[in-house]
């Protein structure tokens, strides 16, 4: 522990803090615009100068860290002046005229900084220099009339996401950020995935959907969990009026401490679908509104527990409306074709692979955080989890290896050290090949039968990746402390593959990860919903479809069957060819429990109000349903989730 | 003791400092208790007068020679001069058009815009003021206080011009001091 006083304060903080943590600690203000909770101190802005004895110039306290019986002083005319001075100089470098930019008025932190310190004008004039505005990119533009250089947008999207798309170029009144080898940004490497726009203190980055619709005072913010994919990383739901004008990352998750993908922030705010506000029923061959209650009966008169009634239901939907579901329709209906809308394409041999073993195997994404190799076996971590994907790039720019297996063109083969490319089908010679190449090199940590040179050179045959890249990709993956496998159990063909996956990571001391499918795909599987989805002479078909898009292939299957009733929030090809439609809410609207990849109970919290409307929420929706066929309350929701061996060890006390 | 007198004008701004001054509502009794409103744009008088006032208050940014002209008789009659708004302060709006070509301005505002029609033209009567660049009102003449925002809210003005009438200097800071 280190002493020191502040405004002679004494403050006891320990080794390696910063003066400016210090003064927080302490609970004393010092103003500060480069400096980002959750960025490396970058000293740029000069605007946290303090005064420290024995120093002979004012110096950063966000990035000088403390010595013992330091004396700073805050509050000093000198410091006062000079950060009078400092935001002199920041606004008449570029055009910072409040009067028209979206943040001003309380969320600009330049603003504030300036009123904080009582300025209530600037005495140089500005430059006049008109600056251009990068408007190529999709979801925001750069206004760089407005950007003071402080360079958190780049500290994020190198020390956070891990793209290094943002940088800057040339020096002192020069400097501009710029995309790349400056190029637009939209047609820049970058990843959209908006966590710059987040960091930013000014109005230089401006949020397209968002800007201009009010000042943060006047919006309502609810934390909540993103339901876009697996992971479920935190989010904060932005609204106002009842609509969503933004969705930022939650400083404070566990999951993914604020950053997002362009899935999490960008797509619910592009998605222009037409809602449905009134349950329907198809009378004379067209969609009629009808109330609730005649909704309801119409499908309990076609839906009997007799006629083998099909159900689906989406992964995006609360463990609470996968249990209601599944208790309606196979205890209450005792259906036989009763699954989820993924069928269970990430979870069913992991699930297999646990109850053999009778316990869990995998790895979570805390250990994807914290790993120095990676091999991604056909997972694709841009498109899908790429929250996941981030944590890889971030470690990768600090020395972690990757190796990519996949058949196809994996979208992170070129930042790949070792990229191997077997052909379709043969994953698992490769997978042996490696294995035995692991052992070749003496770098297992598990016992190797079998001649390890003739096994790998046969395998290299039948793989066609040849030996010398098996055994590059064996020792750069398997020499590391921290190894882990990043695979998609939709790319694993047969239990064949996944033993020799399981196989793999013993011998390498890896982790086993599996980001899964959709929000709530593992607690879709712990409660058995991840059959593959078969018609066997159906006579109607219910799909809880809640605001997913419905595939092709799931239209074209239901086409046929006799009787179809959608639970959806939007319209769809799926709907048009309904007999019932119930309108419900979609995932901001309504709250529930979500089990993530990593095993971790998260509730979504409700964001958005649909009071003054007829759509009810998906759970309410199957409750109506349960009544019309008088049955039984459902059992305890969260003692069903750990019932079936979970290839992941589960964590129902909800965050 | 006789009122201090106080005098105002608008240069290129829109009035609408002038109109959160009048948004102090029943508050501009106290006001003219306390000052003698002289020449402003809501009262008839037009030019400050020639003996002087305490308080002179310039609303709007300075961006051509009539502009100049008021700014300077402001100035020269004028104790404490008041750079209300952030026209007046910083440039404000008008000073958009310095990130422009005079002419270009010109074209864009009186041929260009959707409801001109083909006989618009940029006006040339020798009697109109020459334009200049957009200036903030320190840049021509020396100010005394500065009030911010777009506009200053109610409050912050009725704090300035009452502590003007009572004999002191006003000092913005903290919650007087917000853009809202």
């Amino acid at each position: 522990m280190l002493n020191l006083t502040i405004n002679n304060q004494p403050i006891e903080v320990t080794e390696g803090t910063t003066v400016l943590n210090a003064a927080r600690q302490a609970g004393i203000e010092i103003p500060t615009l480069c400096d980002h909770p959750h960025l490396t101190p970058f000293g740029g802005c000069r605007l946290c100068m303090v005064e420290i004895d024995g120093f002979r110039t004012l110096q950063s306290a966000c990035t000088i860290p403390v010595t013992n019986n330091m004396v700073v002083r805050t509050d000093t005319d000198k410091v006062k002046t000079a950060r009078k001075f400092v935001l002199t100089l920041i606004f008449s470098e570029r055009n910072h005229f409040c009067p028209y930019c979206q943040v001003s008025g309380g969320d600009c932190d330049l603003q504030n900084a300036a009123y904080g310190e009582g300025m209530t004008n600037w005495p140089l004039p500005p430059n006049w220099q008109p600056y251009p505005v990068d408007a190529s990119h999709p979801n925001f533009i750069l206004e760089h009339n407005r950007c003071i250089l402080c360079r958190r947008c780049i500290r994020a999207c190198s020390e956070l996401v891990g793209v290094n798309t943002l940088g800057v170029e040339e020096r002192g009144a020069k400097t501009f950020v710029i995309a790349d080898l400056n190029v637009p940004l939209g047609q820049s490497t970058c990843v959209s995935c908006g966590t710059c726009i987040q960091v930013c203190p000014t109005g230089a980055l401006i949020d397209r959907k968002s800007a201009y619709l009010g000042h943060e005072k006047n919006l309502d913010i609810q934390k909540t969990i993103c339901v876009g994919c697996s992971l479920g990383c935190g989010i904060q739901v932005v609204s106002r009026n009842g609509q969503v004008i933004r969705i930022e990352g939650d400083w404070d998750s566990s999951v993914n401490s604020g950053i997002l993908c362009k899935t999490g922030r960008f797509a619910p705010l592009a998605d222009d679908r037409e809602r449905l506000t009134t349950p329907l029923v198809r009378n004379d061959g067209a969609l009629q509104p009808v109330s609730w209650e005649e909704a309801l009966a119409a499908v309990s008169a076609k839906v009997q527990p007799a006629d083998q009634v099909a159900a689906l239901v989406s992964t995006r939907q609360s463990a609470e409306t996968l249990h209601l579901f599944k208790h309606l329709f196979v205890d209450g209906l005792k259906s036989s074709m009763v699954t989820s809308l993924e069928e269970g394409s990430a979870t069913t041999l992991p699930s297999q692979f646990a109850a053999s073993k009778g316990k869990a195997f995998e790895g979570t994404l805390k250990d994807v955080e914290q790993a120095d190799s990676f091999m991604i076996f056909g997972a694709d971590l841009v498109n899908q989890h790429e929250v996941a994907g981030f944590f890889a790039r971030r470690l990768m720019q600090n020395g972690a290896l990757l190796v990519v297996i996949d058949t196809g063109e994996n979208p992170l083969n070129n930042l790949a050290n070792c990229a191997l490319t077997p052909k379709t089908g043969k994953e698992l010679d490769l997978l042996t090949g490696l294995m035995a190449a692991i052992s070749r090199l003496g770098q297992n940590k598990a016992g190797f039968t079998g001649d390890a040179i003739a096994v790998m050179n046969a395998a290299a045959e039948i793989s066609g990746v040849s030996t010398d890249l098996l055994l590059e990709a064996g020792f750069k993956f398997a020499s590391t402390a921290r190894p882990v496998i990043i695979y998609d159990a939709a790319h694993v063909q047969n239990l064949d593959v996944f033993n020799a996956l399981v196989r793999l990571a013993e011998i390498s001391g890896a982790k086993l990860v599996n980001p899964k499918g959709g929000a709530n795909s593992l607690a879709a599987a712990q409660y058995n919903l991840d059959k593959p989805f078969r018609l066997n002479g159906h006579k109607a078909a219910y799909v809880v479809l809640g605001d997913e898009i419905p595939s092709e292939r799931l239209v074209k299957a239901l086409e046929k069957v006799p009787f179809l009733v959608v639970q959806a929030s939007h319209t769809s090809k799926l709907t048009a060819g309904a007999d019932v439609v119930l309108p419900v809410t979609n995932w901001l609207e309504q709250d529930g429990h979500y089990l993530n990849a990593a095993g971790q109970l998260q509730k979504a919290e409700k964001s958005l109000s649909t009071s003054g409307t007829d759509v009810r929420t998906n759970e309410e929706a199957l409750k109506g349903l349960a009544q019309q066929f008088n049955l039984a309350a459902a059992g305890d929701w969260k003692a069903e989730l750990l019932q079936r061996p979970s290839p992941v060890e589960i964590t129902v006390q909800a965050a | 003791m006789t009122k201090p007198k106080v005098a105002s004008d608008w240069l290129a701004g829109c009035a609408g400092c002038h109109m959160s001054l009048l948004d102090i509502d029943e508050r501009i009794v106290t006001l003219v208790q306390a000052a003698d409103l002289r020449a402003t744009p809501i009262t008839d008088l037009k030019e400050p007068d020639e003996t002087g006032v305490a308080v002179g208050i310039l609303e709007g940014a300075v961006n051509n020679s009539a502009n100049e002209e008021v700014a300077h008789r402001m100035r020269s009659r004028c104790s404490v001069l008041v750079a209300l708004g952030d026209c007046a302060v910083f440039g404000g709006v008008p000073a958009m058009r310095n990130f422009f070509p005079l002419d270009e301005a010109l074209r864009r505002a009186y041929i260009e815009t959707e409801s001109t029609d083909e006989n618009g033209k940029i006006p040339d009567d020798p009697e109109l003021a020459t334009m200049t660049r957009a200036r903030s009102l320190q840049e021509v003449v020396p100010v005394d206080i500065f009030v911010p925002g777009c506009p200053p809210s109610a409050d912050a003005i009725f704090y300035v011009l009452n502590e003007l009438a009572q004999g002191r200097k006003p000092v913005l800071k903290d919650e007087k001091l917000s853009w809202i």
